[in-house]
């Protein structure tokens, strides 16, 4: 594919990622454990997790099927989580992909080669609303004058390396949840 | 001249999670916009439309939209 370039260095270390949505016929409380389930394919094929997300329910973009025992279901809306890992000398991808495709509580999944380093522009996947978000990239018609504020603190963010980037993040997203 | 989104804001890997980010870059119908109007340097465009195509499948974005 054409990532191949940019992920051949560092003498070909394969860097690879699975997102997933669960089925939101899931309880809550029992997600942890389904995700436990992915992990343990992935500890069996050496794989080192690098970063992960826990599964969180988020409205589909559309409803998706499944058939299960010859009946469809319609989804939507699923917990999507996703899991970055290393897979050194001896790790096989098509194991960890066959789990995936066989595990009944498994919606959908992805997998993909991708980057060590942390990828997201923004700090969390679209649990901003739209001003917010508007807000977040310039060039947007609304809220001009926020834009002006937000880009004076992103200049210093940006001299500073990506932990301290990452801990401020925290912070901030701390700080509005209260 | 608008400068590449990408370039400006270092950001050599689009992930097709981030969903807000790739918003930006569609129209109003969800199509991908052409790169005459994003502006963007190819290798960036090339990879935008990989993550948004991925993020379609995974039902972060909407192959079509009003």
């Amino acid at each position: 594919m054409s990532k191949k370039s940019t992920v051949a260095k560092n003498n070909e270390e394969k860097i690879y990622e699975i997102g997933f949505h669960l089925i939101s016929s899931i309880a809550e409380e029992n997600v942890p454990a389904e995700t436990a389930k992915i992990k343990a394919v992935l500890d069996n094929e050496k794989a080192i997790i690098i970063s992960e997300e826990a599964p969180k329910l988020r409205p589909l973009a559309y409803s998706i099927k499944k058939a299960f025992g010859g009946a469809y279901k319609i989804f939507d809306k699923a917990y999507f989580g996703f899991i970055k890992f290393e897979l050194p000398e001896g790790g096989d991808i098509a194991k960890i992909d066959l789990s995936l495709k066989n595990n009944e509580s498994v919606l959908r999944y992805i997998v993909i080669k991708t980057e060590r380093e942390n990828t997201m522009y923004s700090p969390k996947i679209s649990v901003y609303s739209d001003k917010e978000a508007k807000a977040r990239f310039p060039g947007s018609k609304v809220e001009k004058e926020k834009i002006t504020k937000t880009e004076k603190v992103e200049k210093v963010e940006k001299t500073a390396t990506i932990e301290e980037i990452d801990k401020s993040i925290d912070e901030l997203v701390d700080d509005s949840k209260i | 001249m608008k400068q590449c989104f990408f370039s400006q804001n270092n950001i050599k890997y689009v992930d097709y999670k981030d969903v807000e980010l790739l918003k930006k870059f569609l129209n109003p119908h969800a199509r991908v916009q052409g790169k005459k109007k994003t502006n963007v340097k190819a290798r960036s465009q090339r990879q935008l439309a990989q993550a948004i195509k991925r993020a379609r499948f995974m039902a972060l974005l909407p192959f079509v939209a009003r």
